[in-house]
Protein backbone atom coordinates (compact mmCIF):
# COMPACT_ATOMS: atom_id res chain seq x y z
CA UNK A 1 0.00 0.00 0.00
CA UNK A 2 1.41 3.46 -0.79
CA UNK A 3 1.41 6.19 1.98
CA UNK A 4 1.45 9.55 0.69
CA UNK A 5 3.44 10.93 3.84
CA UNK A 6 6.46 8.69 2.33
CA UNK A 7 5.64 9.77 -1.22
CA UNK A 8 5.69 13.07 -0.58
CA UNK A 9 9.08 12.95 1.65
CA UNK A 10 10.71 11.26 -1.62
CA UNK A 11 9.19 13.94 -3.99
CA UNK A 12 10.09 16.99 -1.34
CA UNK A 13 13.87 15.46 -1.55
CA UNK A 14 13.80 15.19 -5.47
CA UNK A 15 13.01 18.88 -5.59
CA UNK A 16 15.46 19.53 -2.93
CA UNK A 17 18.04 17.60 -5.05
CA UNK A 18 17.15 19.72 -8.27
CA UNK A 19 17.21 23.16 -6.74
CA UNK A 20 20.69 22.14 -5.01
CA UNK A 21 22.04 20.71 -8.31
CA UNK A 22 21.08 23.71 -10.16
CA UNK A 23 18.64 22.81 -12.35
CA UNK A 24 16.70 26.16 -12.03
CA UNK A 25 19.61 28.06 -13.30
CA UNK A 26 17.96 27.79 -16.41
CA UNK A 27 15.68 30.26 -15.14
CA UNK A 28 18.30 33.59 -15.41
CA UNK A 29 19.13 32.00 -19.09
CA UNK A 30 14.91 32.98 -19.52
CA UNK A 31 15.24 35.87 -17.66
CA UNK A 32 18.12 37.57 -19.91
CA UNK A 33 16.40 36.30 -22.96
CA UNK A 34 13.31 37.98 -21.90
CA UNK A 35 15.10 41.09 -21.06
CA UNK A 36 16.90 41.48 -23.98
CA UNK A 37 13.71 40.42 -26.73
CA UNK A 38 11.84 42.95 -24.82
CA UNK A 39 14.54 45.78 -25.19
CA UNK A 40 15.53 44.93 -28.61
CA UNK A 41 11.34 44.52 -30.29
CA UNK A 42 10.52 47.63 -28.55
CA UNK A 43 11.71 49.41 -32.29
CA UNK A 44 9.13 46.93 -34.06
CA UNK A 45 5.14 47.60 -34.70
CA UNK A 46 2.65 47.16 -31.27
CA UNK A 47 1.47 43.46 -32.56
CA UNK A 48 4.30 42.34 -34.25
CA UNK A 49 6.71 42.68 -31.49
CA UNK A 50 4.27 40.94 -29.35
CA UNK A 51 3.72 38.07 -31.24
CA UNK A 52 7.14 37.80 -30.98
CA UNK A 53 7.23 38.45 -27.75
CA UNK A 54 4.95 35.41 -26.96
CA UNK A 55 6.62 32.99 -29.45
CA UNK A 56 10.23 33.13 -27.70
CA UNK A 57 8.92 33.35 -24.54
CA UNK A 58 6.60 30.01 -25.05
CA UNK A 59 9.40 28.19 -27.18
CA UNK A 60 11.92 28.80 -24.27
CA UNK A 61 9.52 27.52 -22.00
CA UNK A 62 8.97 24.40 -24.13
CA UNK A 63 12.92 24.24 -24.53
CA UNK A 64 14.10 24.49 -20.99
CA UNK A 65 10.95 22.30 -19.83
CA UNK A 66 11.87 19.54 -22.32
CA UNK A 67 15.37 19.54 -21.63
CA UNK A 68 14.68 19.38 -17.59
CA UNK A 69 12.08 16.35 -17.82
CA UNK A 70 14.66 14.45 -20.58
CA UNK A 71 17.70 14.77 -18.89
CA UNK A 72 16.91 15.27 -14.79
CA UNK A 73 14.11 12.46 -15.79
CA UNK A 74 15.86 9.76 -17.55
CA UNK A 75 18.51 10.27 -14.00
CA UNK A 76 15.84 10.49 -11.44
CA UNK A 77 15.93 6.31 -11.04
CA UNK A 78 19.34 5.47 -13.03
CA UNK A 79 21.53 7.86 -11.09
CA UNK A 80 19.77 5.62 -7.71
CA UNK A 81 20.93 3.15 -8.91
CA UNK A 82 24.20 3.63 -10.28
CA UNK A 83 25.11 5.34 -6.99
CA UNK A 84 23.38 2.95 -5.04
CA UNK A 85 21.95 6.19 -3.19
CA UNK A 86 18.41 3.83 -2.85
CA UNK A 87 20.15 0.65 -1.24
CA UNK A 88 19.57 2.08 2.26
CA UNK A 89 15.80 3.92 1.79
CA UNK A 90 14.58 0.33 0.36
CA UNK A 91 16.02 -1.46 3.51
CA UNK A 92 13.49 1.40 4.99
CA UNK A 93 9.72 0.94 5.28
CA UNK A 94 9.82 2.32 1.58
CA UNK A 95 7.79 0.95 -0.93
CA UNK A 96 9.40 0.54 -4.51
CA UNK A 97 6.04 2.25 -5.22
CA UNK A 98 6.31 5.72 -2.95
CA UNK A 99 9.83 5.47 -4.14
CA UNK A 100 9.16 5.28 -7.76
CA UNK A 101 5.90 7.47 -7.70
CA UNK A 102 7.45 10.39 -5.09
CA UNK A 103 10.52 10.75 -7.63
CA UNK A 104 8.17 11.38 -10.49
CA UNK A 105 6.61 13.70 -8.02
CA UNK A 106 9.30 15.70 -7.41
CA UNK A 107 10.51 16.36 -10.61
CA UNK A 108 6.19 17.33 -12.01
CA UNK A 109 6.82 19.67 -8.79
CA UNK A 110 10.26 21.22 -10.13
CA UNK A 111 9.18 21.52 -13.42
CA UNK A 112 5.84 23.29 -12.21
CA UNK A 113 7.64 25.63 -9.94
CA UNK A 114 10.18 26.39 -13.79
CA UNK A 115 7.17 26.85 -15.91
CA UNK A 116 5.45 29.12 -13.27
CA UNK A 117 8.56 31.76 -12.96
CA UNK A 118 9.08 31.47 -16.66
CA UNK A 119 5.31 32.00 -17.27
CA UNK A 120 5.33 35.17 -14.06
CA UNK A 121 8.61 36.17 -16.45
CA UNK A 122 6.65 36.51 -19.52
CA UNK A 123 3.80 38.44 -18.32
CA UNK A 124 6.35 40.94 -16.45
CA UNK A 125 7.88 41.77 -19.59
CA UNK A 126 4.41 41.92 -21.51
CA UNK A 127 3.58 44.20 -18.86
CA UNK A 128 6.45 46.41 -18.25
CA UNK A 129 6.65 46.53 -22.36
CA UNK A 130 3.58 48.47 -22.33
CA UNK A 131 2.14 45.26 -24.06
CA UNK A 132 -0.95 44.21 -20.98
CA UNK A 133 -1.24 40.76 -19.62
CA UNK A 134 -2.89 38.27 -21.78
CA UNK A 135 -4.80 35.52 -19.88
CA UNK A 136 -4.83 33.28 -23.44
CA UNK A 137 -1.50 32.37 -22.72
CA UNK A 138 -2.16 30.40 -19.85
CA UNK A 139 -3.78 27.88 -22.08
CA UNK A 140 -0.83 27.23 -24.13
CA UNK A 141 1.50 27.10 -20.82
CA UNK A 142 -0.81 24.19 -19.18
CA UNK A 143 -0.95 21.81 -22.05
CA UNK A 144 3.28 22.10 -22.04
CA UNK A 145 3.32 21.33 -18.86
CA UNK A 146 1.21 17.88 -19.05
CA UNK A 147 3.30 17.18 -22.00
CA UNK A 148 6.71 17.56 -19.93
CA UNK A 149 4.71 15.22 -17.34
CA UNK A 150 4.92 12.51 -20.02
CA UNK A 151 8.19 13.22 -21.42
CA UNK A 152 9.25 12.60 -17.56
CA UNK A 153 7.51 9.59 -17.49
CA UNK A 154 9.16 7.89 -20.44
CA UNK A 155 12.75 9.09 -19.13
CA UNK A 156 12.01 7.05 -15.93
CA UNK A 157 10.34 4.18 -18.00
CA UNK A 158 13.31 3.97 -20.17
CA UNK A 159 15.85 4.57 -16.85
CA UNK A 160 14.34 1.46 -15.51
CA UNK A 161 14.53 -0.89 -18.20
CA UNK A 162 17.98 0.45 -20.19
CA UNK A 163 21.21 -0.36 -18.20
CA UNK A 164 22.60 3.35 -18.57
CA UNK A 165 21.24 6.67 -17.92
CA UNK A 166 22.41 7.98 -20.84
CA UNK A 167 20.90 4.55 -22.93
CA UNK A 168 17.51 5.68 -21.17
CA UNK A 169 18.07 9.61 -22.63
CA UNK A 170 18.84 8.22 -26.07
CA UNK A 171 15.19 6.50 -25.97
CA UNK A 172 13.59 9.19 -23.98
CA UNK A 173 14.66 12.12 -26.75
CA UNK A 174 13.75 9.67 -29.27
CA UNK A 175 10.32 9.42 -27.88
CA UNK A 176 10.11 13.29 -28.10
CA UNK A 177 11.19 13.64 -31.26
CA UNK A 178 9.55 11.42 -33.35
CA UNK A 179 6.33 12.57 -31.30
CA UNK A 180 6.73 15.93 -32.50
CA UNK A 181 6.72 15.00 -35.40
CA UNK A 182 3.74 12.31 -36.06
CA UNK A 183 2.40 14.26 -39.14
CA UNK A 184 5.58 12.63 -40.94
CA UNK A 185 5.08 9.28 -39.65
CA UNK A 186 1.01 9.42 -41.03
CA UNK A 187 2.42 10.45 -44.42
CA UNK A 188 4.59 7.83 -44.48
CA UNK A 189 2.82 6.07 -46.83
CA UNK A 190 3.05 8.88 -49.20
CA UNK A 191 6.55 9.37 -48.68
CA UNK A 192 7.92 5.80 -48.61
CA UNK A 193 5.35 3.64 -49.96
CA UNK A 194 7.77 0.61 -49.48
CA UNK A 195 6.58 0.38 -45.86
CA UNK A 196 3.79 -1.60 -44.84
CA UNK A 197 0.75 0.25 -43.68
CA UNK A 198 -0.47 -1.84 -40.73
CA UNK A 199 3.48 -0.68 -39.58
CA UNK A 200 2.65 2.57 -40.33
CA UNK A 201 -0.54 2.70 -38.37
CA UNK A 202 1.22 1.09 -35.21
CA UNK A 203 3.83 3.36 -35.10
CA UNK A 204 1.31 6.22 -35.51
CA UNK A 205 -1.11 5.09 -32.69
CA UNK A 206 2.17 3.66 -30.04
CA UNK A 207 4.32 7.03 -30.13
CA UNK A 208 2.40 10.11 -28.29
CA UNK A 209 1.57 12.68 -29.96
CA UNK A 210 3.29 15.70 -28.85
CA UNK A 211 1.43 18.00 -31.06
CA UNK A 212 -1.29 17.92 -28.96
CA UNK A 213 0.06 19.55 -26.53
CA UNK A 214 1.37 22.37 -28.28
CA UNK A 215 -0.77 25.07 -28.78
CA UNK A 216 2.08 27.85 -28.93
CA UNK A 217 1.03 29.34 -32.18
CA UNK A 218 -2.78 29.83 -31.78
CA UNK A 219 -2.23 31.81 -28.18
CA UNK A 220 0.40 33.93 -29.51
CA UNK A 221 -1.91 35.12 -32.26
CA UNK A 222 -4.37 35.93 -29.18
CA UNK A 223 -6.81 32.93 -30.95
CA UNK A 224 -8.21 31.37 -27.40
CA UNK A 225 -8.37 27.17 -26.47
CA UNK A 226 -11.53 26.06 -26.29
CA UNK A 227 -12.47 24.20 -22.66
CA UNK A 228 -13.43 21.26 -24.44
CA UNK A 229 -10.32 21.11 -26.13
CA UNK A 230 -7.98 21.36 -22.98
CA UNK A 231 -10.25 19.35 -21.48
CA UNK A 232 -9.68 16.83 -24.16
CA UNK A 233 -5.82 16.96 -24.04
CA UNK A 234 -5.82 16.61 -19.83
CA UNK A 235 -7.36 13.66 -20.33
CA UNK A 236 -4.98 12.35 -23.18
CA UNK A 237 -2.18 13.36 -21.29
CA UNK A 238 -3.77 12.22 -17.93
CA UNK A 239 -4.13 8.59 -19.35
CA UNK A 240 -0.93 8.50 -21.39
CA UNK A 241 1.08 9.58 -18.75
CA UNK A 242 -0.42 6.78 -15.92
CA UNK A 243 -0.01 4.10 -18.51
CA UNK A 244 3.93 4.89 -19.36
CA UNK A 245 3.83 4.74 -15.21
CA UNK A 246 2.25 1.74 -14.71
CA UNK A 247 4.53 0.20 -16.89
CA UNK A 248 7.87 1.82 -15.83
CA UNK A 249 6.59 0.99 -11.96
CA UNK A 250 5.89 -3.05 -12.92
CA UNK A 251 9.75 -2.68 -14.15
CA UNK A 252 10.71 -0.88 -11.24
CA UNK A 253 9.70 -3.33 -8.98
CA UNK A 254 10.35 -6.55 -10.59
CA UNK A 255 14.13 -5.33 -11.09
CA UNK A 256 16.67 -6.75 -9.19
CA UNK A 257 19.71 -3.89 -7.26
CA UNK A 258 22.84 -6.08 -7.92
CA UNK B 1 9.05 -23.70 9.24
CA UNK B 2 8.34 -20.66 11.42
CA UNK B 3 10.85 -19.35 13.56
CA UNK B 4 10.96 -19.31 17.35
CA UNK B 5 11.08 -15.91 18.90
CA UNK B 6 14.93 -16.05 19.71
CA UNK B 7 15.72 -15.91 16.11
CA UNK B 8 15.22 -13.07 14.93
CA UNK B 9 16.47 -13.84 11.42
CA UNK B 10 15.71 -17.41 10.30
CA UNK B 11 16.41 -18.73 6.58
CA UNK B 12 16.01 -22.19 4.86
CA UNK B 13 17.42 -22.97 1.27
CA UNK B 14 17.94 -19.12 0.31
CA UNK B 15 19.24 -19.52 -3.70
CA UNK B 16 20.05 -16.22 -5.90
CA UNK B 17 21.80 -16.68 -9.39
CA UNK B 18 22.78 -14.20 -12.09
CA UNK B 19 21.90 -14.02 -15.89
CA UNK B 20 25.41 -13.49 -17.31
CA UNK B 21 26.28 -12.41 -21.26
CA UNK B 22 24.41 -10.88 -23.21
CA UNK B 23 23.35 -13.00 -26.88
CA UNK B 24 23.91 -16.50 -24.85
CA UNK B 25 22.57 -15.37 -21.41
CA UNK B 26 22.85 -18.16 -18.50
CA UNK B 27 23.08 -18.55 -15.09
CA UNK B 28 26.05 -18.55 -12.21
CA UNK B 29 24.84 -19.49 -8.88
CA UNK B 30 25.45 -16.44 -6.66
CA UNK B 31 23.98 -18.24 -3.39
CA UNK B 32 22.92 -21.72 -3.21
CA UNK B 33 20.25 -23.16 0.01
CA UNK B 34 21.69 -20.73 2.17
CA UNK B 35 20.47 -22.13 5.49
CA UNK B 36 21.42 -19.07 8.41
CA UNK B 37 19.81 -18.58 12.01
CA UNK B 38 20.78 -15.92 13.84
CA UNK B 39 19.83 -15.88 17.51
CA UNK B 40 18.84 -12.85 19.85
CA UNK B 41 21.79 -10.61 21.29
CA UNK B 42 24.30 -11.97 19.41
CA UNK B 43 27.08 -10.76 17.14
CA UNK B 44 27.49 -13.20 13.62
CA UNK B 45 29.99 -12.33 11.91
CA UNK B 46 29.64 -13.16 7.88
CA UNK B 47 32.75 -13.72 6.38
CA UNK B 48 34.42 -14.99 2.99
CA UNK B 49 36.18 -14.33 0.20
CA UNK B 50 35.22 -11.74 -2.50
CA UNK B 51 32.48 -13.31 -4.18
CA UNK B 52 31.57 -15.62 -1.89
CA UNK B 53 28.05 -14.48 -1.63
CA UNK B 54 27.94 -11.94 1.49
CA UNK B 55 26.64 -9.21 -0.13
CA UNK B 56 24.45 -11.37 -2.05
CA UNK B 57 22.78 -13.20 1.03
CA UNK B 58 22.49 -9.28 2.48
CA UNK B 59 20.66 -7.78 -0.23
CA UNK B 60 18.01 -10.83 -0.06
CA UNK B 61 17.21 -10.35 3.27
CA UNK B 62 16.66 -6.58 2.55
CA UNK B 63 15.02 -6.66 -0.04
CA UNK B 64 17.15 -5.40 -3.05
CA UNK B 65 17.46 -8.81 -5.08
CA UNK B 66 14.62 -11.65 -5.44
CA UNK B 67 15.67 -14.81 -4.42
CA UNK B 68 14.75 -17.79 -6.98
CA UNK B 69 14.24 -20.27 -3.65
CA UNK B 70 14.38 -20.43 -0.42
CA UNK B 71 11.95 -18.29 2.37
CA UNK B 72 13.29 -16.49 5.56
CA UNK B 73 11.92 -14.46 8.02
CA UNK B 74 12.88 -11.63 10.03
CA UNK B 75 11.60 -10.69 13.65
CA UNK B 76 8.82 -13.35 13.12
CA UNK B 77 7.92 -12.07 9.13
CA UNK B 78 8.30 -12.96 6.06
CA UNK B 79 10.90 -11.52 4.04
CA UNK B 80 8.80 -10.23 2.18
CA UNK B 81 6.66 -7.80 4.72
CA UNK B 82 7.09 -4.79 5.32
CA UNK B 83 6.88 -4.87 8.97
CA UNK B 84 9.91 -5.77 10.27
CA UNK B 85 11.59 -3.27 8.23
CA UNK B 86 10.44 -0.34 11.41
CA UNK B 87 12.95 -2.61 13.90
CA UNK B 88 15.36 -3.53 11.37
CA UNK B 89 18.74 -1.27 10.35
CA UNK B 90 20.97 -1.87 7.26
CA UNK B 91 24.22 -0.66 6.48
CA UNK B 92 25.32 -1.44 2.37
CA UNK B 93 28.55 -1.65 1.58
CA UNK B 94 30.27 1.68 0.58
CA UNK B 95 27.56 3.28 0.61
CA UNK B 96 26.51 6.70 -1.02
CA UNK B 97 24.54 9.04 1.03
CA UNK B 98 23.17 12.15 -1.29
CA UNK B 99 26.18 14.67 -1.03
CA UNK B 100 23.82 17.62 -1.62
CA UNK B 101 22.99 17.04 1.90
CA UNK B 102 24.23 17.60 5.20
CA UNK B 103 23.74 14.29 7.46
CA UNK B 104 21.45 16.01 9.58
CA UNK B 105 19.17 16.66 6.55
CA UNK B 106 19.59 12.73 5.63
CA UNK B 107 18.66 11.43 9.01
CA UNK B 108 15.52 13.65 8.89
CA UNK B 109 14.48 12.56 5.65
CA UNK B 110 15.14 9.13 6.72
CA UNK B 111 13.37 9.78 9.51
CA UNK B 112 10.34 10.94 7.41
CA UNK B 113 9.86 7.22 5.49
CA UNK B 114 9.80 6.12 9.37
CA UNK B 115 7.01 8.43 10.15
CA UNK B 116 8.93 9.71 13.12
CA UNK B 117 7.66 13.12 13.73
CA UNK B 118 9.67 16.64 13.66
CA UNK B 119 10.17 16.78 17.11
CA UNK B 120 11.71 13.18 17.09
CA UNK B 121 13.74 13.56 14.37
CA UNK B 122 15.59 16.40 15.31
CA UNK B 123 16.34 14.66 18.62
CA UNK B 124 17.65 11.78 16.99
CA UNK B 125 19.77 13.42 14.33
CA UNK B 126 21.17 14.95 17.32
CA UNK B 127 21.79 12.33 19.30
CA UNK B 128 23.05 9.44 16.81
CA UNK B 129 25.25 12.62 14.89
CA UNK B 130 27.26 12.60 18.25
CA UNK B 131 27.23 9.06 18.79
CA UNK B 132 29.30 8.90 15.39
CA UNK B 133 31.70 11.71 16.15
CA UNK B 134 29.59 13.77 13.51
CA UNK B 135 28.42 16.29 15.40
CA UNK B 136 30.44 19.01 14.35
CA UNK B 137 29.85 18.32 10.93
CA UNK B 138 26.48 17.85 10.89
CA UNK B 139 25.73 21.16 8.66
CA UNK B 140 28.21 19.96 6.07
CA UNK B 141 27.29 18.69 2.57
CA UNK B 142 28.01 14.96 2.34
CA UNK B 143 30.35 15.83 -0.89
CA UNK B 144 32.75 17.37 1.96
CA UNK B 145 33.18 14.32 3.87
CA UNK B 146 35.72 11.45 3.59
CA UNK B 147 35.11 8.36 2.89
CA UNK B 148 35.04 7.40 6.85
CA UNK B 149 32.72 10.00 7.60
CA UNK B 150 30.24 9.28 5.09
CA UNK B 151 30.40 5.29 6.49
CA UNK B 152 29.57 6.82 9.64
CA UNK B 153 26.72 9.00 8.46
CA UNK B 154 25.99 5.36 7.06
CA UNK B 155 26.16 4.08 10.43
CA UNK B 156 24.14 6.61 11.66
CA UNK B 157 21.03 5.95 9.28
CA UNK B 158 21.17 2.48 10.05
CA UNK B 159 20.82 3.21 13.89
CA UNK B 160 17.83 5.87 13.04
CA UNK B 161 15.27 3.93 14.32
CA UNK B 162 16.83 2.09 17.29
CA UNK B 163 16.93 -1.39 15.51
CA UNK B 164 16.32 -5.17 16.81
CA UNK B 165 18.30 -6.02 14.51
CA UNK B 166 21.03 -4.72 12.48
CA UNK B 167 22.42 -5.81 8.87
CA UNK B 168 25.88 -4.61 8.19
CA UNK B 169 27.35 -5.55 4.60
CA UNK B 170 31.48 -4.57 5.92
CA UNK B 171 30.66 -1.38 8.18
CA UNK B 172 34.62 -1.37 8.42
CA UNK B 173 35.77 -1.05 4.94
CA UNK B 174 37.48 2.32 4.23
CA UNK B 175 37.95 3.17 7.94
CA UNK B 176 40.99 4.14 9.71
CA UNK B 177 42.20 3.06 12.62
CA UNK B 178 40.34 5.16 14.71
CA UNK B 179 37.20 5.02 12.87
CA UNK B 180 37.18 1.24 12.88
CA UNK B 181 37.83 1.59 16.95
CA UNK B 182 34.63 3.43 16.61
CA UNK B 183 32.73 0.91 14.49
CA UNK B 184 33.31 -1.78 16.83
CA UNK B 185 32.88 -0.18 20.02
CA UNK B 186 29.20 1.15 18.57
CA UNK B 187 28.52 -2.65 17.36
CA UNK B 188 29.83 -3.83 20.85
CA UNK B 189 27.25 -1.54 22.60
CA UNK B 190 24.64 -2.85 20.80
CA UNK B 191 25.03 -6.15 21.80
CA UNK B 192 25.07 -4.89 25.26
CA UNK B 193 22.11 -3.09 24.47
CA UNK B 194 20.44 -6.91 24.09
CA UNK B 195 19.64 -6.06 19.97
CA UNK B 196 21.44 -8.73 17.63
CA UNK B 197 24.10 -7.72 14.76
CA UNK B 198 24.71 -9.65 11.34
CA UNK B 199 27.69 -8.37 9.53
CA UNK B 200 29.72 -9.17 6.86
CA UNK B 201 33.10 -8.67 6.56
CA UNK B 202 36.59 -9.42 5.40
CA UNK B 203 38.19 -7.72 8.15
CA UNK B 204 39.15 -10.82 10.05
CA UNK B 205 40.64 -9.98 13.44
CA UNK B 206 37.46 -7.42 13.40
CA UNK B 207 35.32 -10.87 12.92
CA UNK B 208 37.63 -12.36 15.61
CA UNK B 209 37.09 -9.48 18.48
CA UNK B 210 33.48 -8.72 18.15
CA UNK B 211 31.88 -12.00 17.10
CA UNK B 212 30.19 -14.54 19.74
CA UNK B 213 29.54 -16.69 16.13
CA UNK B 214 30.88 -16.79 12.62
CA UNK B 215 29.25 -17.91 9.39
CA UNK B 216 31.72 -19.18 6.75
CA UNK B 217 30.79 -19.06 3.28
CA UNK B 218 32.86 -20.33 0.10
CA UNK B 219 31.57 -19.68 -3.35
CA UNK B 220 27.80 -19.28 -2.52
CA UNK B 221 27.63 -22.42 -0.31
CA UNK B 222 27.89 -21.97 3.57
CA UNK B 223 30.76 -24.03 4.54
CA UNK B 224 30.85 -23.44 8.67
CA UNK B 225 28.90 -21.95 11.41
CA UNK B 226 29.61 -22.02 15.43
CA UNK B 227 31.28 -20.00 18.10
CA UNK B 228 34.54 -18.73 17.39
CA UNK B 229 36.11 -21.21 20.24
CA UNK B 230 34.85 -24.19 18.21
CA UNK B 231 36.41 -23.06 15.34
CA UNK B 232 39.65 -21.75 15.96
CA UNK B 233 40.72 -24.73 18.00
CA UNK B 234 43.32 -24.07 20.81
CA UNK B 235 46.55 -25.42 20.55
CA UNK B 236 47.02 -26.53 24.45
CA UNK B 237 49.83 -28.75 23.07
CA UNK B 238 52.28 -25.31 22.41
CA UNK B 239 52.58 -22.22 24.29
CA UNK B 240 54.07 -18.83 23.44
CA UNK B 241 57.52 -17.55 25.61
CA UNK B 242 57.88 -13.75 24.94
CA UNK B 243 61.57 -13.22 26.70
CA UNK B 244 63.60 -10.22 26.53
CA UNK B 245 67.23 -9.97 27.31
CA UNK B 246 68.60 -12.86 26.26
CA UNK B 247 69.94 -14.37 22.73
CA UNK B 248 68.68 -17.52 21.00
CA UNK B 249 72.09 -19.16 21.53
CA UNK B 250 71.68 -19.20 25.46
CA UNK B 251 72.14 -22.70 26.93
CA UNK B 252 69.02 -24.53 27.43
CA UNK B 253 66.33 -22.92 24.97
CA UNK B 254 67.76 -26.14 22.53
CA UNK B 255 64.43 -27.34 24.06
CA UNK B 256 62.67 -25.22 22.40
CA UNK B 257 60.83 -25.91 19.14
CA UNK B 258 61.25 -22.65 17.83
CA UNK B 259 62.76 -19.02 18.47
CA UNK B 260 62.39 -16.45 16.65
CA UNK B 261 63.83 -12.51 17.06
CA UNK B 262 60.82 -10.09 17.36
CA UNK B 263 63.03 -6.89 18.05
CA UNK B 264 64.28 -7.18 21.03
CA UNK B 265 62.58 -9.66 22.05
CA UNK B 266 62.73 -13.67 21.39
CA UNK B 267 59.62 -15.18 20.52
CA UNK B 268 59.96 -19.13 21.47
CA UNK B 269 57.00 -21.81 20.64
CA UNK B 270 57.83 -25.14 23.28
CA UNK B 271 56.13 -28.14 24.33
CA UNK B 272 54.03 -28.13 26.99
CA UNK B 273 56.35 -30.28 28.95
CA UNK B 274 59.10 -28.64 28.50
CA UNK B 275 57.96 -25.26 29.68
CA UNK B 276 59.43 -25.39 33.34
CA UNK B 277 63.02 -25.78 32.02
CA UNK B 278 62.50 -23.32 29.09
CA UNK B 279 61.73 -20.99 31.94
CA UNK B 280 64.43 -21.90 34.16
CA UNK B 281 66.62 -21.72 31.10
CA UNK B 282 65.89 -17.91 30.22
CA UNK B 283 66.05 -16.93 33.90
CA UNK B 284 69.12 -18.45 34.24
CA UNK B 285 70.69 -16.61 31.55
CA UNK B 286 70.14 -13.35 32.72
CA UNK B 287 66.47 -12.75 30.83
CA UNK B 288 63.26 -11.84 31.13
CA UNK B 289 59.98 -14.00 31.20
CA UNK B 290 57.54 -10.72 29.40
CA UNK B 291 54.84 -13.18 28.47
CA UNK B 292 53.55 -16.97 28.15
CA UNK B 293 50.05 -17.94 26.69
CA UNK B 294 49.00 -20.92 24.32
CA UNK B 295 49.25 -20.73 21.07
CA UNK B 296 45.79 -20.29 19.40
CA UNK B 297 44.90 -20.34 15.77
CA UNK B 298 43.35 -17.07 14.50
CA UNK B 299 40.68 -16.66 12.24
CA UNK B 300 42.97 -16.33 9.23
CA UNK B 301 44.85 -19.23 9.90
CA UNK B 302 41.63 -21.43 9.89
CA UNK B 303 40.64 -19.43 6.34
CA UNK B 304 44.03 -20.22 4.94
CA UNK B 305 43.49 -24.35 6.15
CA UNK B 306 40.20 -24.62 5.31
CA UNK B 307 40.18 -22.73 1.92
CA UNK B 308 43.34 -22.40 0.82
CA UNK B 309 44.99 -18.83 -0.12
CA UNK B 310 44.27 -17.72 -3.31
CA UNK B 311 47.74 -18.71 -5.18
CA UNK B 312 46.78 -22.72 -3.77
CA UNK B 313 44.03 -22.77 -6.62
CA UNK B 314 41.48 -21.03 -5.44
CA UNK B 315 39.75 -18.83 -8.25
CA UNK B 316 37.82 -16.90 -5.34
CA UNK B 317 39.65 -13.38 -4.46
CA UNK B 318 40.46 -12.58 -0.09
CA UNK B 319 39.02 -9.48 0.99
CA UNK B 320 35.79 -7.78 0.09
CA UNK B 321 32.68 -9.39 -1.44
Amino acid sequence: MIRLSRLIAVAANTFRETVRERVLYNLVFFAILMTLSGLLLGQLSIRQDEKILKDIGLASMDLFGTLIAVFIGTGLVSKEIERRSLYPLLAKPLGRGEFFLGKFAGLAFTLLVNLGVMTAGLYLTLVLTGRGADPVLLAAVYPLFLGFLLVVAFAMLFSTVSSSSALAAVFTVGVVVAGRFTDVIRNMRDVAPGVPPWAVDVLYSALPNFRNFDFKDRVAYGDAVPPDVLAWVTLYGVAYVAVVLAIGLASFRSRDFQ
Amino acid sequence: MAPSIDTPLFVRGLSKSYRIGHVFQRRRPALEGLDLEVLRGEILGYVGPNGSGKTTTLKLLVGLLRSDRGEGWILGEPLAARGWRYRVGYLPEHPYLYDYLTPAEYLDYAGRLFGFSAARRRARARELLALVGLERSAGLPMRRFSKGMVQRAGLAQALLNDPELLILDEPMSGLDPIGRRLVRDLIAAQRKAGKTVLFSTHILSDAETLCDRVAVLRAGRLVKVGPLSELLQLDVAHVEVLASGIAASAPGLEAADRAEQVGDRLRLEVAEGRLGGVVAAVEAAGGRVLSVQPIRQSLEDYFYREMGTPSAGGTEAWGEG
